[in-house]
């Protein structure tokens, strides 16, 4: 223990003895991990989002009109049809409306949406969603309201307050319409699409689709006879190859629907993923590797400086492994260093965007998690480690004799 | 018994396609306890000897044996562990770490050896027969050349090695700090029964060695052993 203590002491001491240069050095490690730390919690926020599409998408077969047709509008009946297929265990009609038509907003992550659905669906899919405040809506019920956590955050309401949907845009018509529902739950976060959502009855959902029709056909059409979409699911633990069979019957069975493969659709979410995390990891990546670089630069200096000290250990016992080490030990602490104080700023930076910087819709653009965490400060260390090596490497190769007497 | 023995030890070195004789098939036992002081001409093959004495050269031919342990049969690590153990070393530029203080220079070897941390309590009384007790916590800037000398010989001790390798140990002090230095290290060889050999151009510190080795072009020009004068009781 005292010799680690030892060794850490004189590590401390070797990077302090040239401050401004230990100081750039370190400083190049930290802008790297900096880099590293907001670009990856963008990253990962993008891809917690990406990873409830997936779950969801992976876990259901959504079924909407056939190519072809324009409007998303289906027979109600289509439900039924559906339900008779081999391996489907329960299928849902659902509605989706804009939560605020008329509006231009740019947003990293879903747009709000209102999205009525019968509330035992929720039994069935992957993303299981719990209460923060109140409960879900009553079977029956009409005009409540289930608000995802941001949503509830951009309108500040809480359980028991009203919210006017859709949100009337600053520019309406008079003849916009827009109802008031009673909040009667708020999500927990879920860091994906529900937490945008405004989630309603099937009755209310067919009340907004009645709303947004056009005036000449708004009371010939029954609105309870059609869904603009479906939501197959299978029992629990259906694969995704079993699902696509599911799609694959759907359309060969049904007729006028179209069922999408869950494949297509997650390899589609994970294809975005990739790329976006690619470009993020990448850009971070090259600035710490150029601090990386600047590491290889001081520990050679730092060897060239210390000859005699490396000629003198090694006359006093130091092995080349021993010598080694302890260089290593160097570059890795200068990583270390680096490490620590550019996740730290990288996670201030992000709490200080999330708390006092909030964008006016709610949404949350960094996400800090303990795969990055473990990502940012390994990989500085690990840097620090490699770029030490071939320093390390020259200084335990040299020649006790020719170091000791060395001008 | 020898402490050290060299059987036709050789090292030659290459300066372009000439071959240079440094040492030249030196034979010679050197007994524990002894103090032997090794003069020469420059370019005799004092610092070669010493410095395959100290196991940081490999001899061309030829057996070293240090207590009869024959060091050209051993592995670079073999010989790291070897110099940790049984070779202490003084420089005569010191060659202490400036950025630490006389206790932890003192301990320096100790990181090199096995349970080494148990050795502060040697640090800290050789530090107090070098008499820099009152140093202990001082930086190598904040000592004299003979203060610092005496913390290298310090140091040279810690892992109680049998042989100490001085090499011109007193080059860099004026010549009272020197004598001061020879007696200190006289009054440790005879306390502790440690093998001292110096190499040196101060005819008055080799005069003071029980023992004179003069080399000349890489060989044993002289071997002669010097009665020494017991102290008046």
């Amino acid at each position: 223990m005292r010799r680690i203590l030892n060794t850490l002491m004189e590590i401390a001491r070797n990077v302090a003895r040239h401050k401004l240069r230990s100081f750039l050095t370190i400083s190049g490690i930290t802008i790297g991990v900096l880099a590293l730390t907001t670009m990856g919690a963008l990253a990962e926020n993008f891809n917690a989002l990406i990873d409830g599409g997936v779950a969801y998408f992976g876990s259901s077969v959504q079924v909407g009109p056939p190519d072809g047709q324009s409007t998303p509008i289906l027979p109600i009946s289509k439900v039924d049809e559906i339900k008779k297929i081999q391996g489907v265990a329960a299928a849902f009609p659902g509605y989706t409306f804009n939560a605020k038509p008329g509006q231009l907003n740019f947003s990293f992550g879903v747009a709000d949406q209102i999205v009525a659905s019968d509330p035992a669906e929720a039994a069935w899919g992957a993303i299981r969603l719990t209460y923060a405040q109140g409960h879900a809506i009553e079977a029956d019920s009409q005009d409540q309201v289930v608000l995802g956590t941001t949503i509830a955050k951009e309108f500040s309401k809480k359980v028991g307050d009203t919210i006017e949907l859709p949100v009337r845009p600053p520019d309406a018509k008079p003849d916009f319409v827009s109802h008031s529902f009673k909040v009667v739950g708020i999500l927990n976060t879920t860091r994906t699409a529900p937490d945008n959502f405004a989630y309603i009855n099937i009755t209310d959902g067919q009340m907004l689709l009645k709303d947004s029709l056009p005036d000449p056909i708004r009371t010939s059409f029954d609105v309870t006879q059609v869904t603009q979409a479906i939501a197959v699911y299978a029992k629990a633990g259906t694969s995704l190859d079993e699902l696509d069979r599911i799609a694959s019957r759907i359309n060969q069975q049904v007729e006028g629907v179209k069922a999408l493969k869950p494949s297509d659709i997650v390899n589609g979410f994970k294809q975005g993923s990739v790329v976006f995390t690619g470009i993020t990891t990448a850009a971070a990546l090259l600035a710490l590797i150029i601090g990386g670089l600047s590491v290889v630069n001081t520990m050679f200096m730092a060897v060239a400086e210390r000859v005699r000290e490396i000629g003198l250990k090694k006359a006093v016992g130091a092995t080349t492994f021993n010598v080694m080490g302890e260089f290593l030990l160097e570059a890795t602490f200068i990583g270390l260093v680096g490490g620590l104080l550019g996740y730290g700023l990288g996670v201030a930076i992000v709490v200080i965007r999330n708390t006092f910087f909030e964008p006016a819709d709610g949404s949350t653009l960094f996400l800090i998690t303990p795969t990055l965490t473990i990502f940012a400060i390994g990989f500085a260390t690990v840097l620090g480690a490699v770029a030490g090596v071939l320093p390390a490497w020259r200084a335990a190769r040299l020649d006790p004799v020719i170091a000791l007497r060395n001008e | 018994m020898a402490n050290v023995r060299l059987v036709e030890l050789t090292k030659n070195y290459k300066r372009g396609s000439e071959i240079i004789r440094a040492l030249d098939g030196v034979t010679l036992d050197i007994d524990k306890g002894e103090f032997v002081a090794v003069v020469g001409r420059s370019g005799s093959g004092k610092t070669t000897m010493l410095d395959l004495l100290g196991l940081l050269l490999k001899p061309t031919a030829g057996s070293l044996f240090i207590d009869d342990v024959d060091t050209t049969k051993l592995g670079d690590r073999q010989r790291a562990k070897m110099r940790a153990r049984r070779v202490g070393f003084v420089f005569q530029e010191y060659n202490l770490l400036s950025g630490m203080n006389v206790l932890e220079n003192v301990m320096l070897p100790l990181r090199y050896v096995k349970n080494g941390a148990a050795g502060k309590q040697r640090a800290i009384e050789l530090i107090d027969r070098v008499g820099l007790s009152d140093r202990i916590k001082h930086k190598p800037s904040e000592l004299s050349g003979g203060q610092m000398q005496r913390v290298a010989i310090a140091r040279s001790m810690v892992n109680r090695p049998s042989l100490i390798l001085l090499d011109e140990p007193t080059g860099a002090v004026d010549t009272e700090t020197a004598q001061q230095l020879v007696d200190l290290l006289k009054l440790l060889n005879r306390e502790d029964q440690v093998t001292i050999v110096i190499v040196t151009h101060d005819v008055d510190i080799a005069s003071q060695a029980r023992r004179q080795i003069r080399l000349k072009d890489g060989k044993v020009l002289t071997d002669e052993r010097v009665e020494e004068k017991l102290p008046v009781a």
